[in-house]
């Protein structure tokens, strides 16, 4: 019987892999079901597997059962992993990733599993946590704190509950890899949390993941059952979010997980200190987390090796937007951001030139192609203004509005608002009222205010209540932008607020003349 | 004294760790506590950073970003609110940059706020508009076209405060008020981010949600969102008086915040020690019976009850009081009168009334109405511990690790202290309920007792020894503790008694009707849980073995090694604001102040010497004693003040036979209460809020009462007393409640350090303040006990004669409700009537369809000794078999059906075991009718034009 | 005492007084319960009351509880 390999992750399902895994069953083949490698363009991937060879078809409907199985298929990519887009990468965390079947106990002993948990177990959690640090695994939800000074702070906090959180509430635009990860190797993650729960002393974890990710869901809580005795007496259970943005951020994501209305909480107390139920917590990304059987099987030198400066190992980028080669790319810190997006990515899907690119999700800084020789690192880009965040990257092409997509920037913090912190709570909402100001006024219609609903002589009367004081022309709206992302960059208690004047300011800074503004004079380089 | 605002530091004390931390503020050095944040520090040292959602009683939040300030070394301005101080930190607290940011917060506020500041209650009074100035705002760039939460409805349902979502910045700090301070959990934030909006409960209005109208959140809010009806009717206040509150035994320090004469608000005051800045519905709104029309400002006599009352002048009042009561002296003996001192009048009245019956009457025919609530407190603690009051301060409930809550329902009745119980609860300590009703403790937002035991009314001592039974049997108590602070062979004894097989909780199980299991977990918990305090109130005393199951509470602390530090303790929680110092005024017929007993020759000679008389070594007579005698003819005068017995006392028609019997009935009172039908003399009282005094609230803390207005009857009860035993030739000589201070200090050991100017100094002290304890004592017994050793008693359990049958099934208990206070002539005269307008009967579902009452219906409620009829309500809150009801209004009288059975060594009436029937009926029954006539009819007052 | 048994006679009461105290404390035993009733009524009952019960204790002996009579019997009574 010939074995087809066909992945189940959300994305290639989207993309019609059930059909296709249906007719390679109806033809008689043994179908396993595995997660995506990561590239969509050729999803629906077939692997067929001869003689100990998978050779890669694809993208594949269900009526090509006969080509592909006879090898004639046009679309025959031959061994997947020799293909340029996976040959250049460095897969640490998504090693096994569309190769394995995620749900199979024997599959990820035999290809590496568990043997950063048994070499951790062996030693003692200051070792654990030695090694982490000597990696120089960072943060990968975004901060880039260093996970094990985080992890050593939990190991010294003294109390006989701790807990171990993973942060899977990925709810950037253009982010996936924490989805993948979780439906193609929720083992990886599994076994990372019980490496961090031997660590620092915590016998309990919670994985909070948003309910848009219900394969994820599932899969993580089926991986769950099926390891409980591996992992034990370490134990794991699935919360699942409501749908607020807001509770990615790990403290907002500990009130949801307690059972509160998700808001940010100020700090200190660090969650480290006083975290879940006012307990010491590990509170991590997917990402740093399933980073780390590979720092404990490979050892931390293995990981530390890779990497620019002080961003050490790899990070799995995720290609999104307007791009032709979109997936997940994961490589060592260092490479620019001109070879992700036109080597890698390809360029535009549209065809059309790449105008700007949103790196970091709608929190991240928009960057023009003057600045692709920007290194990915988390020094370099914060330097540069922006962030990494989660690393996704979202192209466009030139026929996006910079204003509008400066506009979006604010109604998503408008709508993803907590309401605990007055920069946010309100200024997002002014903010938006100030873009449609803006774009109005460059758009050379002359901006009507509202209609009025006051009634009342002493209301109308008052004399700063006229509204014909505000200044509505483009340079007091502009000024007044800047100063509302300054006051929401400064002023605000989490990310959200304090993060939208990224892609606000550099939209402003970078294509001032979507804001009616002249546009900037191009460097030579260009 | 003029207005200002309390000082507020932002945020509460830092948890005393004992270290201290030095850092730089502005350039200047500051060493305050670890833990402190860096707004409090700096508002300690003078220098006030900004701020609107932080206040200092409730935990810092960090959501207005008016307090960011620079950090040298820190990127970013952090809140000064939630950091934390450290070592060698450098602060700066205002700078350019700093201004342009809060700046920017603030345009942001005032975009989404109303700009009507003149017409506004809370103008000069508004955090928001105070720090729009501070920050300098001169412009809203933003406009006012855009996006509001302006222009939606107030909520005005409730009768005290009203809700203005317009003007609301979304602080949380009534929200975390309610959750901290009060511990209801009624408010929260709906919705999210610009849409975020205050909601009492689930989108209801203030009044029919789950708020019991504390008042924190009015307190807290900075703007007028939440503002005293009282405040937009009259406008801010002028000036402010510190004085303690005159309800319950909890004893709140409030300012009350005058305009002129008026009093405006009362707000409870952060530095008072008992309610550390919070309050209830009643001392903090119900405070308009003081000025309420049905008050009586003119002294009244009358020849007969039957006849109407005539007004005098209070020379007449008095002439005719001192005379009627010589007369009858004359005609009937030296022991044929007496009196009755008051609860809610300060220490110094009730000395003096009491000081009148044993100095001007010539006898000991003195007692008050602790009689009818504390007094096997008083006994059983006394033969125990060796003195006559709880063993702690309320702080000490936030050190307990177990509390143990047994025949009291402080939510309702002490809900200041109910919160910081449940504050500590909510930190993590464990709750036992012993009472027949599942109190709201049992299951409340974020508490749940770890056991309840529903007993049936009338057997706690069988379950106080079955829990003994449990310690000693396995061996839970505390050895060392007993050698060293009791007498072991009376422990030995004690033990060898709970340990007999039939007390086990086995073996009572059928006598309590609480599983046998539960009780042993109970035990455990109670004797290996830490530190573990006992609060108790008249669930435990008014009971036929009131002052049985008092000293079976003191043993279950002494074996367990529970009294004498912080956390534990056995403690009562008293019921009327000064309840524990009427007693301790020696307002018993057995007792001087300072709980001696008269028949103690060298203290009766103290006194003697004092007062310049000989005085009666005999006991006198206890309240119902006195109506006995009466009713037999040899007891034929009284003077009653501030207490209205017809109405609680138990057996009404007792009571009332007894007043009727007698020659001269003198009441002095606010209003006409019920005991007023039986008089023949009023003398008008005045309010707490127009005397200086000093109330002793249930931490035998000693507090002072100032006047903020004018008496509106012409004079301090103090004065009208002391005009009472001149007219009668005693020739006293006050000019102010100090000197009767004084004297009670130098006539008694425990208060002999207590003096105004101490007071003045200390804000309040705990007695005993004496040399031997010149601060006073917040915690007793620590060293040993007031008696030396401590006491084993052993405790039978003894049933009462009050028993269900064929006839009378049920068991009815009594007990009251937050917004009504005892027998309710205040807060019936205030808008609480709002939650609570009349008594209702609760029945348990099964035993109303036996009967076919539905909720609402009128039912008959029929005992041994009387019968009334009021409305029932349905509820699983009492067990079947149980029914219970509140004595709030005169109309019901629920002392109708209480017997005449009382505590065994006390006298306390056992009002919570009362053997009923009930059955549907059409409405009041003939005796209230009867009753409502004849209450009319002796209240009328005759028109005055022959006075002129 | 029966159902419509409203309110006890001051005699009646005086002797159910006596009786109730002597009864809780009959645990102690006969001697010390005996003189803790004693106690307790010279020190909480005023002299009429005082003299009112043991003149029913010699005019109605059977009323009282053993204890109770023995203790009235060592009250001086004034």
């Amino acid at each position: 019987m010939t074995r087809v390999y066909i992945s189940r992750d959300m994305a290639s399902v989207a993309l019609g892999a059930d059909d296709v895994a249906r007719a390679f069953e109806a033809a008689g083949c043994e179908v396993v079901r595995t997660g995506s490698r990561g590239l969509f363009s050729i999803e629906p991937l077939v692997e067929v597997e001869n003689e100990g060879q998978r050779i890669g078809f694809g993208p594949v409907g269900p009526a090509d059962v006969a080509t592909v199985l006879d090898g004639s298929h046009k679309a025959r990519l031959g061994n997947v992993a020799d293909l340029p887009f996976f040959a250049g990468q460095q897969r640490f965390t998504f090693a096994r990733c569309g190769i394995i079947d995620p749900l199979s106990l024997q599959d990820y002993a035999e290809h590496d599993g568990w043997r950063g948990l048994d070499a951790a177990r062996a030693m003692p959690p200051q070792a654990v946590v030695d090694a982490v640090k000597a990696s120089g695994l960072r943060g990968r939800g975004g901060a880039g704190f260093p996970t094990g000074v985080k992890w050593q702070t939990v190991l010294e906090a003294a109390s006989d509950a701790k807990f171990i959180v993973c942060n899977a509430d990925e709810g950037d635009s253009g982010t996936f890899a924490d989805r993948m990860l979780m439906e193609g190797d929720p083992f990886c993650l599994i076994e990372g949390m019980a490496i961090a729960g031997h660590a620092v002393g915590a016998g309990h974890g919670y994985i909070y993941i948003r309910s848009e990710y219900p394969f994820a869901i599932a899969a993580m809580q089926e991986a769950i059952a099926l390891s409980a005795a591996r992992i034990a007496p370490f134990t794991l259970e699935v919360r699942v979010g409501a749908g607020a943005y807001v509770c990615g951020e790990e403290t907002a994501l500990l009130d949801s997980i307690e059972g509160k209305r998700g808001q940010v909480r100020a700090k200190p107390p660090l969650p480290a200190l006083q975290g879940l139920f006012g307990q010491p917590t590990v509170i991590n990304n997917v990402l740093s987390l399933a980073a780390v059987p590979f720092i404990l099987a490979e050892g931390a030198e293995a990981y530390a090796t890779i990497g620019f400066g002080r961003s050490r190992g790899t990070m799995p980028v995720q290609l999104a937007g307007n791009v032709k080669h979109g997936g997940l790319y994961e490589i060592g810190f260092g490479i620019t951001l001109g070879e992700l997006v036109n080597a890698i990515g390809g360029g535009t899907a549209s065809g059309r030139p790449v105008r700007a690119v949103q790196v970091g999700g709608p929190l991240g800084a928009y960057f023009p192609p003057g600045m692709f020789d920007l290194p990915f690192d988390y020094e370099a880009f914060a330097q540069a203004g922006g962030l990494i965040g989660h690393a996704g990257i979202t192209v466009f092409d030139d026929s996006v509005d910079m204003a509008h997509m400066a506009r979006f920037a604010m109604e998503f913090c408008a709508v993803e608002s907590c309401g605990k912190c007055t920069p946010c709570r309100i200024g997002s909402t002014r903010g938006v009222e100030v873009m449609d100001r803006i774009i109005a006024a460059r758009d050379s219609a002359p901006a009507v205010p509202a209609e009025r609903h006051w009634e009342g002589y002493l209301q109308k009367a008052l004399h700063s209540r006229t509204p014909d004081r505000i200044d509505t022309g483009l340079e007091a709206q502009t000024t007044l932008l800047r100063d509302l992302c300054d006051t929401m960059k400064y002023g605000s208690l989490c990310a959200l607020g304090g993060f939208t004047p990224y892609p606000v300011l550099s939209a402003l800074d970078h294509f001032p003349e979507d804001f009616g503004a002249p546009a900037p004079i191009k460097e030579a380089a260009e | 004294m003029s207005y200002t605002r309390e000082t507020d530091h932002g945020t509460p004390p830092a948890i005393a760790t004992g270290k201290s931390v030095t850092l730089t503020i502005d350039g200047e050095a500051v060493t305050m506590p670890e833990g402190t944040s860096i707004m409090r520090a700096a508002s300690l040292t003078g220098c006030s950073i900004p701020k609107l959602c932080a206040t200092d009683n409730v935990e810092s939040f960090g959501s207005c970003r008016l307090c960011l300030v620079e950090v040298e070394g820190r990127n970013g301005y952090p809140a000064s609110c939630t950091t934390p101080i450290s070592e060698g930190m450098v602060v700066r607290t205002q700078s350019e940059r700093l201004k342009q940011l809060r700046r920017g917060v603030m345009e942001l506020y005032i975009s989404d706020h109303p700009l009507d500041c003149l017409t506004c209650p809370a103008n000069g009074d508004c955090e928001l508009q105070e720090q729009a100035g501070a920050v300098g705002l001169r412009d809203v760039r933003y406009g006012y076209d855009g996006a509001t939460n302006m222009g939606q409805a107030k909520d005005q349902s409730n009768p005290y405060f009203d809700f203005d979502p317009s003007k609301c910045i979304v602080c949380s700090r009534c929200v975390r008020a309610c959750d901290e301070v009060q511990g209801t959990f009624a408010l929260t934030i709906e919705g999210r981010g610009f849409d975020s909006k205050v909601s009492p409960s689930q989108g209801q209005d203030f009044l029919s949600s789950e708020c019991v109208s504390c008042g924190a959140c009015v307190q807290a809010c900075p703007t007028a969102t939440l503002t005293e009806k009282k405040v937009v009717e009259v406008g801010t206040p002028d000036r402010a008086v510190v004085t303690t509150c005159a309800y319950c035994g909890v004893g709140c320090t409030f300012r009350a915040e005058m305009r002129g004469e008026e009093l405006v608000r009362m707000v409870p005051w952060k530095d008072g020690k008992a309610n550390r800045g919070h309050s209830c519905v009643k001392g903090r709104f119900a405070w308009g019976y003081a000025q309420h029309r049905d008050r009586i400002l003119h002294p009244m006599i009358r020849a007969s009850v039957d006849e109407p009352w005539r007004e005098v002048s209070w020379e007449d009042a008095i002439a005719h009081t001192a005379n009627e009561f010589r007369r009858i002296q004359a005609k009937y003996g030296t022991r044929s009168i007496g009196g009755i001192t008051s609860s809610r009048c300060t220490n110094e009245e009730t000395f003096l009334v009491q000081k009148l019956i044993r100095q001007g009457f010539g006898n000991n025919n003195v007692d008050t109405c602790a009689r009818v609530c504390h007094s096997p407190t008083g006994y059983g603690l006394k033969t125990t511990f060796g003195t006559s009051a709880g063993t702690q301060d309320f702080d000490s409930v936030m050190d307990a690790d177990v509390i143990l809550v047994i025949g009291a329902n402080p939510t309702d009745g002490h809900p200041v202290f109910a919160s910081r119980m449940k504050k500590r609860l909510r930190q993590g300590a464990k709750l036992i309920v012993i009472d027949p009703r599942r109190i709201d403790l049992v299951k409340s937002p974020h508490i749940e007792a770890a056991h309840h035991l529903p007993l049936r009314p009338g057997t706690n001592v069988a379950m106080l020894t079955a829990l003994a039974h449990v310690i000693v049997t396995e061996k839970l108590y505390d050895e060392a503790f007993i050698r060293d602070r009791c007498d072991w062979d009376e422990f030995a004894e004690w033990a060898d008694f709970v340990s007999e097989p039939q007390r086990s909780p086995e073996a009572v199980e059928p006598l309590t009707g609480v599983k046998a299991e539960e009780v042993r977990a109970a035990a455990r918990l109670y004797a290996t849980g830490g530190n573990a305090a006992i609060y108790y109130g008249l669930g435990v005393t008014e009971h036929s073995q009131g002052s049985s199951t008092v000293m079976a509470i003191a043993n279950l602390a002494m074996a367990t090694g529970n009294v004498g530090r912080e956390g534990v303790g056995v403690n009562p929680l008293r019921g009327q604001n000064n309840v524990q110092g009427a007693c301790d005024m020696g307002s018993f017929p057995h007792e001087f102040s300072g709980y001696r007993h008269v028949s103690d020759d060298a203290v009766r000679g103290q006194f003697e010497q004092a007062w310049g008389v000989a005085l009666d070594a005999e006991p006198g007579l206890r309240i119902p004693n006195m109506l006995d005698a009466a009713t037999d003819g040899t007891f034929k005068g009284i003077f009653i003040q501030g207490e209205d017995i017809l109405q609680s006392d138990p057996n009404t028609h007792h009571v009332a036979a007894g007043l009727a019997a007698m020659e001269c009935v003198v009441v002095q009172d606010l209003f006409l209460n019920e005991t007023a039908n039986y008089a023949h003399v009023f003398l008008p009282g005045s309010t707490f809020l127009e005397k200086d005094g000093t109330f002793t609230n249930a931490e035998r803390r000693i507090q002072r009462v100032r006047k903020v207005m004018a008496p509106l009857n012409g004079y301090a009860d103090w004065e009208i007393v002391q005009l009472v035993a001149n007219a009668m030739g005693l020739n006293w000589r006050y000019d102010h409640p100090s000197q009767i201070m004084d004297e009670i200090a130098a006539l008694t050991p425990t208060f002999a350090g207590v003096h105004y100017d101490r007071l003045e100094a200390e804000g309040s002290l705990q007695w005993p303040a004496n040399d031997a304890a010149p601060d006073g004592t917040p915690t007793m017994h620590i060293d040993g006990f007031v008696r030396g050793k401590g006491k084993f008693v052993v405790t039978d359990y003894i049933p009462t004669d009050e028993k269900t049958g064929p006839r009378f099934p049920l068991l009815l208990t009594t007990g009251r409700i937050l917004s009504q206070y005892n027998v309710g002539a205040q807060t019936r005269r205030t808008a609480n009537e709002a939650w609570h307008p009349e008594d209702r009967l609760e029945i348990h579902p099964a035993d109303a369809e036996n009967r076919g009452i539905n909720d609402g219906d009128w039912v008959s409620l029929k005992s041994r000794a009387g019968e009334t009829s009021l409305r029932a309500l349905i509820t699983e809150r009492v067990a079947p078999g149980v029914v219970y009801t509140t004595f709030h209004h005169p109309d019901t009288q629920a002392n109708v059906i209480t017997t005449d059975y009382s505590d065994w060594a006390t006298n306390c009436p056992e009002y919570k075991v009362t053997a009923v029937q009930v059955m549907r009926s059409n409405g009041p029954s003939d005796w209230q009718r009867d009753y409502a006539q004849q209450a009319r009819l002796s209240r009328r007052i005759a028109p005055v034009e022959a006075a002129e | 005492m029966s159902d419509e048994n409203e309110v006890m006679s001051t005699e009646d009461r005086l002797i159910y007084m006596a009786n109730q105290i002597a009864r809780n404390l009959a645990a102690l035993g006969d001697e010390e319960a005996t003189a803790m009733t004693a106690d307790h009524i010279h020190a909480f009952w005023d002299p009429a009351m005082k003299r009112r019960i043991a003149a029913l204790a010699a005019a109605r002996p059977q009323a009282l509880t053993p204890i109770a009579a023995a203790a009235i019997g060592r009250v001086a009574i004034p």
